[in-house]
């Protein structure tokens, strides 16, 4: 028995009028017993996997995105990115049906009276409100955002990373709270002959069937079967879908200016001014790189271009630099991205000016575009016209 | 003080402590009132509106004969559940004239072919319960009339 203070344990009950019997009674009315504790337990084991691995890949996300100055990522395994986002979404979309369940499971406790024994049990319920309002807040606006949706007024990415820590640390609450009995229910063998699995395989199976048409969009021998899907790999110029045109981005006069050069500045030997032809006579490389997004979808193409390393060693870089590559962009928050020492020396990091055997499409960058193994899309910068050495 | 008072203990501080970090982080950086908004609304619509619902379904479908109404529970559950995640790609919002390749499916027609899919599943399912109970009580011997199976049988089994 945990011993609390008394201030917490003591009854809150007698201040409050007493209120009549079909307000009182209200979770005894519930006649399905599938509202029950092991159900219940079985749903949040789920769930709690399903948060804790979208916890932990959007960290990446946002570390391989954000990187602190101690931190660098290798630029290998090349699919890393891939697979971590991949997860993220896919475990997301998973929770969807498991969150439902859990919450209808659950729900006679909603109307439990009196609302608080205690003002520990009061506290213990404010955090409960914080779960899952947190929970349903990430699940809706991340099932917006992919679906980009963007009906809520507030930047996405910051208010999902935020959100992200706080239904951690109210999770992290609800399952001291939930351990011991959680243990013992999922520790032992019923013998009231309810059918709890089939319920259970019944929710895992509507999991299954969000996963199983979603995840074609990432694993794309499966693309066909992504019927329900926002993208498809193969579907957009030259077979790759596209996240930001240049249209969009205001750059279709720039990027198709035949005075477009690529200028390597800053700590550099010698400050370049390439030229297209200039950059189509150094040795062409091809490697087959995904682009991976955020957003769960990723493609893989086979580029053609020149290697970023031959590149700076041309202008005569150090080894331990950092690079920023800068698109013709004049705003945006991913005009610009950082390329570090592992990514850079990577053979298969590539300024681009090819994919599938054709020029790039305007929309993929064209003239030139960064391509590098694990490493966030939106760090894939299009439209490149500077290298500033750091 | 005993070992499971300090890992309460240490829940609740550790708990609290990622609470206050992420809420320092949306009131920094996320328009609080916006977000306040969605996170208390979807809780509220969610218990208040959608819960409800699935209770009145849950009625609903306690009129149906016991034999189908599991089925019918758990076909409806998994359409349920697909055509939520769906609604957004079905209402199209996020398509851009100029990011052809963005939602480019169409997703209506898809949704009622899984949605499809999924009662061909419940039906198949149906007809199969029906088959091994119809199987069941033939091999039990009898029809309507002859409701409790001979001991001999039985013991035969």
């Amino acid at each position: 028995m945990v011993r609390r203070p008394a201030l917490l344990t003591r009854p809150l009950r007698g201040r409050l009028p007493e209120p009549p019997a079909a307000l009182t009674t209200l979770p005894e009315r519930f006649t399905s017993r599938l509202h029950d504790e092991r159900v219940a337990a079985w749903l949040g084991i789920a769930l709690g996997a399903c948060f804790l691995v979208a916890f932990c890949t959007g960290l990446v996300s946002h570390l391989m995105q954000n990187p602190p100055n101690w931190m660098t990522w290798p630029s290998r395994p090349v699919n890393l990115y891939r697979v971590t986002q991949g997860l993220h979404v896919m475990t997301g979309l998973a929770a969807v049906p498991l969150l439902l369940a859990k919450l209808w499971t659950v729900y006679p406790r909603l109307l439990q009276w009196p609302p608080a024994r205690s003002a520990g049990h009061a506290v213990e319920r404010l955090l409960v409100f914080v779960l899952v309002g947190g929970s349903l807040f990430q699940l809706v606006t991340g099932v917006m955002n992919i679906d980009y949706w963007y009906a809520f007024r507030f930047f996405f990415t910051t208010a999902h990373y935020w959100t992200a820590y706080i239904i951690i640390g109210a999770l992290l609450i609800h399952v001291a709270n939930e351990w011991a009995k959680t243990r013992r229910t999922v520790m032992t063998r019923p013998a009231d002959g309810l059918r709890r699995r089939t319920f259970l395989l019944t929710v895992f199976g509507a999991s299954g069937v969000v996963v199983a048409t979603t995840v074609g969009e990432t694993v794309s021998p499966l693309a066909r079967l992504a019927v329900l899907a926002p993208r498809r790999p193969g579907i957009g110029p030259q077979g790759l879908p596209v996240n930001k045109s240049a249209a969009g981005s205001g750059v279709t006069a720039l990027a198709r200016d035949p005075g477009w050069r690529l200028t390597v500045t800053g700590r550099v030997r010698r400050e370049l001014t390439l030229s297209l032809a200039q950059l189509q006579a150094m040795p062409m490389r091809t490697a087959r790189l995904p682009i991976a997004c955020v957003e769960g979808w990723s493609a893989e193409a086979t580029w053609q271009g020149v290697r970023l390393r031959d590149v700076l060693r041309m202008a005569g870089v150090d080894d331990d630099a950092d690079v920023r590559v800068e698109s013709l962009e004049r705003y945006g928050l991913y005009r610009t991205s950082e390329v570090r020492p592992p990514h850079w020396h990577d053979p298969l990091t590539l300024l681009a000016l090819r994919v599938n055997g054709e020029p790039l499409d305007l929309d993929h960058g064209y003239p030139c575009r960064l391509i590098a193994p694990n490493r966030p899309g939106v760090m894939q910068t299009k439209w490149v016209e500077r290298l500033v050495v750091r | 003080m005993n070992a499971r008072t300090l890992t309460h203990a240490a829940a609740y501080a550790g708990g609290l402590a990622l609470i206050g970090y992420g809420l320092s982080g949306i009131v920094a950086d996320v328009p609080v009132g916006r977000w306040a908004a969605w996170f208390a609304g979807a809780a509220v619509l969610h218990d208040g509106v959608l819960v409800p619902a699935v209770l009145v379904a849950g009625a609903v479908t306690g009129w149906i004969p016991v034999a189908y109404r599991r089925v019918l529970r758990g076909a409806l559950l998994v359409a349920a559940c697909v055509t939520a995640v769906a609604i957004p790609l079905v209402l199209g919002y996020g398509r851009r004239p100029d990011v052809p390749s963005q939602l480019p499916l169409p997703y209506g027609r898809n949704l009622a072919i899984v949605v499809g899919v999924i009662g061909a599943v419940a039906v198949a399912v149906l007809a199969a319960q029906m088959i091994t109970r119809r199987r069941r009580r033939d091999a039990a011997g009898g029809g309507a009339h002859r409701a409790v199976p001979p001991p001999k049988r039985e013991r035969g089994k």
